[in-house]
């Protein structure tokens, strides 16, 4: 899940990284009250989650007399069709350098990967592009609490008096935090010290509850609801509902709709152990879906039990037709109870999709 | 075969728990069908002196490899104290460490891998169905019934959508010569690289099927790796950017990892890739024939 700024600031804060003078305000009166904590030179940044705020309108430069008139007009917008209900008002930092400080997972290293650059305050993949000398690399060792400090000569160049000591405790941040992704772009020099004009955690969603998040934002009502039940759920926006059993044989389901020229509603893994009563909810979660017109179920598994699947299908007792696909264990008792009910069964997965496309047509 | 053989003893981590107990069943039926030795030990802190289908039960790892010859484990235990799991056997000195257990926060992985990689031994998962190798030996929760023993090696990230393929393959006459399930997280420890260098090492394996998805770019990584002839599927063409399909480890970010561009660079390095899992039997069966 990712953190919103003003929280991902005071996570930075808390770990010694220093960060802005500022204050996060719900209403354009609240930030009038509290008008005295920052200087005179004002930021107001929008707490939307979506990327691309600025230039979406979602930061503005003030001074102390036009902030709170420039908060009221900020909080009646729409940043990328959602509403602002949360301001961050900083002090404007006197810029004299930016740096640019990430730290990610390299899959292929399978470590804490660290992107350092002489060159802040642009998107990485630009930089990439613009000024590929000035982005240094160093892949951390997981069992080390700290970087060692030779790395951080390596990363921060002729820097390392400046931002050594932040890259190290950017790294603690991102192990104790649970992390996938911790950032600092800008990493903004003043005459002042070394701030942290901005800031972006991504927490592991399998890590959240030792982290005490109990909600995790990223997720739309429904995804929740689907979590609650143990399933993987993305909506995709066309008309044929699916449901499978696995990840990868899910995706491939999807894929197989677009591959034969049909428009997938979603994507339901129902996970292991599919018993009767999980298939239902499944289902049910599939139909109530506006657009969806057909459901495709696709599941495979050798200790998949296919009489507990139908009954789940039947029990959900949906208007659309459903489509199945079954394999594993009682797979007769499991076709004769849908044929009995009028439901078809298919053998594989690419009949049951074009079947299913034919209906949504 | 690779990873292990019938005289692989396994201890299983976790074997009073249902899914422990359950699959141990599974594991030792197979090793008996076989004449393989199968599960011969089990591990759960706390339940040492029990047995699970005849299987002797200790309360930690080293305890259990006094009394038995064990070459690998499986690990059933919950994400918590998985990480845990797996450096417990690395420790002391089990070669190859499969674990089935999803949703492990990916900083204990990353530490585990890293561990175990110290002490010289092979993390296959998380988040994976194990591997089989036909014939041989089952390390894992695979359906035994849908393979047949071949030529063909099968790498794959997914559970299910690898039973799918291994489906095909049986039903096209193509048997295997083992199926490694390496995990759908972002980071597991097996890749599709370390997994090839075995198969290029083994006299039965003449040709792969990669099995990947969305996300990283290991089915890349690995088709460099190797000389071995190669056919692959990719799943998620229809994944839409920053959404996690099921899998962790499934996800298209800052633009990377989508599956249009890895489908485009396996066809550069000379791999054929299906558009469809059941068009993956007659790929393989060109690479053979040559046409």
């Amino acid at each position: 899940m990712k953190l919103r700024e003003y929280e991902a600031k005071k996570v930075l804060k808390e770990s010694g990284i220093p960060v802005p003078a500022g204050v996060l305000v719900r209403s354009a009166d609240e930030l009038a009250s509290r008008l005295n904590e920052i200087g005179d030179a004002i930021v107001l940044k929008a707490q939307v989650d979506v990327g691309g705020r600025g230039k979406a309108g979602g930061i503005l430069a003030a001074e102390k007399h036009t902030a709170v008139a420039m908060a009221r007009e900020l909080f009646e917008k729409q940043i990328k069709g959602l509403p602002v209900r949360e301001i961050l008002v900083e002090q404007k930092l006197a810029i004299v350098h930016e740096y640019y400080l990430s730290i990610t997972i390299d899959r292929a290293a399978k470590a804490p990967l660290i992107l350092f650059s002489d060159v802040g305050g642009v998107e990485i993949e630009t930089m990439a592009k613009e000024h590929p000398d000035a982005i240094r690399k160093a892949v951390a060792m997981p069992l080390m609490r700290d970087l060692p400090p030779f790395m951080i000569r390596e990363l921060a160049g002729k820097a390392v008096k400046e931002v050594g000591p932040i890259i190290n405790k950017l790294y603690r941040v991102f192990c104790e935090k649970d992390a996938l992704l911790a950032e600092i772009n800008p990493l903004v020099v003043t005459s002042q010290g070394v701030f942290a004009a901005d800031a972006k955690i991504i927490v592991d969603d399998n890590a959240l509850a030792r982290q005490g998040i109990f909600v995790n934002r990223d997720l739309s009502e429904r995804e929740r609801e689907a979590e609650k039940h143990g399933f993987s759920y993305v909506e995709l926006g066309g008309n044929i509902g699916v449901i499978g059993n696995g990840a990868g044989l899910t995706m491939a389901t999807l894929d197989l709709i677009g591959y034969y020229g049909g428009n997938a509603a979603n994507f339901l893994d129902v996970g292991g152990g599919a018993e009767s009563e999980r298939v239902m909810h499944a289902v049910r979660l599939v139909a109530s879906l506006p657009s969806v017109n057909v459901i495709v179920v696709n599941l495979l598994g050798g200790i998949t039990k296919c009489d507990e699947v139908a009954r789940g299908i039947i029990a959900a007792g949906i208007p659309q037709k459903v489509i199945v696909r079954l394999a594993g264990t009682n797979e007769a008792e499991g076709r004769r109870l849908l044929s009995e009910k009028g439901y078809e069964m298919l053998d594989t997965m690419d009949l049951v999709v074009k079947k299913a496309i034919g209906v949504a047509r | 075969m690779i990873y292990g053989d019938k005289k692989t003893g396994i201890l299983v981590q976790g074997a009073t728990g249902k899914q422990g107990e359950f699959h141990i069943g599974l594991m030792n039926a197979y090793a008996q069908q076989v004449g393989g030795r199968g599960v011969v030990a089990g591990v759960t802190p706390g339940k040492g002196g029990q047995q699970v289908h005849g299987v002797p039960v200790y309360n930690t790892v080293k305890e259990a490899m006094r009394d038995h010859d064990i070459g690998a484990a499986v690990i059933f235990v919950p994400a918590g104290a998985a990480a845990d799991s797996i450096m417990e056997e690395a420790d002391a000195g089990i070669g190859t460490i499969v674990c089935i257990t999803e949703h492990i926060p990916v900083h204990d992985t990353m530490k585990a891998v890293a561990y175990a990689r110290v002490e010289g031994c092979s993390v296959i998962g998380p988040n994976c169905p194990g591997l089989l190798s036909p014939g041989e030996v089952k390390m894992g929760i695979m359906p035994a019934q849908l393979f047949s023993r071949g030529k063909v090696g099968v790498i794959s990230r997914s559970g299910t959508l690898t039973y799918e393929v291994v489906d095909e393959l049986t039903r096209a006459g193509i048997g295997q010569s083992t199926v490694v399930g390496i995990g759908g997280d972002p980071v597991i420890g097996q890749t599709f690289t370390d997994v090839l260098e075995r198969f290029a090492q083994d006299p039965q394996t003449k040709a792969v099927v990669l099995i990947g998805e969305v996300g990283g770019n290991l089915e890349e990584e690995g088709a460099t790796s190797t000389d071995l002839p190669l056919v692959a599927y990719i799943a998620g063409r229809s994944a839409p950017p920053d959404k996690r399909m099921g899998h962790a480890g499934a996800i298209v970010e800052g633009g990377e990892g989508d599956a249009c561009s890895k489908i485009a660079r396996l066809t550069k390095l000379g791999v054929p890739v299906a558009s469809r899992p059941s068009e993956i039997p007659e790929l393989v069966r060109q690479l053979f024939c040559g046409c």
